[in-house]
């Protein structure tokens, strides 16, 4: 075989594969093979960690503290999501460029603006929420507003590029019609695209609810109060029991969020 | 109750019902935001005060400074090479871990693939509906749901307890929890994909392997490769976070320097982070732009 052919039949699908493999295979290659993968007795603990389940702790003082955690984690949620929507709505209109897109606009000005909103939503969304926090806290110290901010930056940064993209797709002939009636650009933004992107932007936000609902857990393992916080206090003293307590409640609620994320998205599509 | 019952067989209150779904959802998101800004602002320090006194910017802009190495004792580790190659190996850790979580991930959708799309165990992409086919499909879904559900932290959590520190935990926890994403979106393209070929297949006398190869791979791997390569964006980011549990790379040097306020060092991690965030998704970009299929 030619090195000619071998080119031809090494394209596109062939050369992804093999990038693939020898990805897997390098990463592999960094794991030290030399101490044994488990603990000693570590199947005695997974074991023992599994039996814990039945039944996991039901006492109705724990409960209590589930009930309390899972509030917290559901507002801390909430409370991040609307900075995040707050922020990232305003900075994906700017992102789409959808604002300055009148004829007489300057086209260099508005190419720069939205570069450099891309570029600012691009370092937000850089950083995990976890790390911001952890930032945060040693800059500010702890509290929950460090946590809610921490998990508002990334998400108005994601928020702001979805946004953007939705805004972008708005079909150009009903924003052309309501232009030619002389409307500013604030009207068409509220009359035109807002509207029309409306069902996406809303079925985006709920489902990043969905996945804030995770980060406000995890979030309160820096040590504010929360499901992820009550899960760490309980493997810290090896009350497995509690464990599995507070994990059914974590996805009791994240269902629950999807179930209503999938509803609203539904009852969207037309 | 019954009025609701006939307005629903209705089709014309069709709309009526969505709307009112909507309604319903706008007044209930409302509240919650109300109420929980109201329990977080009143419930005793919330640290919102804070935002707006002098001392805590001051801070912060400190802080930031401690980051790029102004109160470092002794040479920057940013001017020291040896430091750059230490840090540098503890981001290739890093790498890797996200490449085995993508590849447990990976694996695993691929082979949960058929069982868990609705339409093959009932049957309409060509052979026999079973009861058993059902039966996986629906555990199938509710492993995806609950992976899915517990955030890969907790499932760090929990992996390192009984696996030595290292690179395979980490890569299990992140695998785990993305082989309920990935997994769940691979499926949902099988049920979308059009059955015609498959069908075509199965009724000239081909065997299941050959109906996968030739009727569903051609049409699924495209945008399974696609949700691989986004997840992996994100994958890159939280590699980190589950370093910090003992789990290697990048995340646990971070902590570790976090308790001894070595700002400094953290600086330089934080820059590998970067790079390795950015890498990844130009890399992600252009593959995702590559797979096409013909």
């Amino acid at each position: 075989m030619s090195l000619r052919r071998l080119q031809n039949w090494l394209t596109g699908p062939r050369l992804l594969t093999l990038g693939i493999v020898f990805a897997l295979a390098w990463s592999l290659s960094r794991v030290d093979w030399q101490q044994p993968i488990g603990h000693t007795g570590g199947g005695g603990a997974a074991l023992q960690v599994l039996l814990a389940l039945f039944p996991p702790e039901l006492s109705q003082e724990f409960l209590r503290i589930c009930v309390v955690a899972s509030w917290h984690t559901l507002a801390y949620a909430i409370a991040g999501m609307s900075i995040a929507v707050a922020l990232g709505l305003p900075l994906g209109v700017l992102a789409s460029g959808v604002l300055a897109s009148s004829p007489d606009g300057s086209e260099t000005r508005r190419r720069t603006l939205m570069a450099s909103v891309r570029f600012l939503l691009a370092a937000m969304r850089s950083v995990h929420e976890l790390v911001w926090v952890l930032l945060f806290v040693a800059a500010v110290g702890l509290s929950p507003m460090a946590a809610i901010l921490a998990m508002a930056i990334p998400y108005a940064g994601i928020l702001g590029r979805i946004y953007a993209e939705q805004l972008q797709d708005v079909p150009a002939e009903p924003v052309a019609a309501l232009r030619t009636t002389g409307a500013s650009s604030a009207h068409i933004l509220l009359y035109g695209y807002i509207p029309m992107a409306l069902p996406d932007l809303l079925s985006y936000t709920f489902y990043r609810l969905e996945c804030g609902i995770r980060a406000a857990a995890i979030m309160s393992f820096v040590g504010i109060d929360g499901i992820g916080f009550q899960i760490e206090l309980s493997l810290a003293d090896l009350l497995f029991r509690q464990v599995w307590t507070l994990l059914i409640f974590l996805v009791a609620l994240v269902v629950a969020v999807d179930w209503w994320s999938s509803r609203v998205r539904r009852s969207m599509a037309y | 109750m019954e009025r609701a019952g006939i307005g629903q067989s209705h089709p014309r209150d069709g709309a009526r019902v969505r709307f009112s779904a909507l309604r319903w959802s706008a007044y209930a998101a409302a509240m919650l935001v109300v109420a929980a800004w109201a329990f977080i602002l009143l419930d005793g320090d919330s640290g919102f005060g804070d935002l707006f006194r002098q001392r805590t910017w001051q801070n912060a802009g400190q802080f930031v400074a401690s980051l790029a190495g102004a109160d470092s004792d002794g040479p920057s580790p940013f001017v020291q090479a040896a430091r750059w190659r230490e840090t540098g190996q503890l981001a290739l850790n890093t790498l890797a871990m996200s490449v085995l979580a993508m590849g447990i991930a990976g694996v695993g959708a691929l082979i949960l693939l058929m069982p868990g799309a609705r339409n093959v165990s009932d049957g309409t992409l060509g052979g026999a509906p079973s009861r058993t086919g059902r039966v996986v499909y629906a555990a199938v879904r509710v492993f995806y749901a609950l992976t899915r559900a517990i955030p890969e932290l907790v499932w760090a959590m929990l992996i390192v307890f009984f696996l030595s520190p290292g690179i395979i935990p980490g890569a299990l926890a992140l695998g785990i929890h993305n082989l309920g994403i990935v997994g769940r979106l691979t499926s949902e393209v099988v049920e979308n994909l059009d059955p015609a070929p498959a069908r075509a297949l199965r009724a000239a006398g081909a065997s299941s392997p050959k109906v996968l190869l030739y009727g569903v791979f051609p049409q699924a791997l495209p945008l399974f490769l696609t949700f691989l390569m986004y997840r992996w964006e994100v994958v890159i980011r939280t590699t980190v976070v589950v370093g910090f549990l003992n789990a290697g790379g990048l995340g646990r040097e971070f902590r570790l320097r976090m308790s001894w306020f070595h700002y400094d060092d953290v600086g330089l991690l934080l820059v590998w982070y970067l790079l390795l965030v950015i890498a990844v998704d130009v890399l992600s970009a252009q593959l995702r732009r590559r797979v096409r299929w013909d």
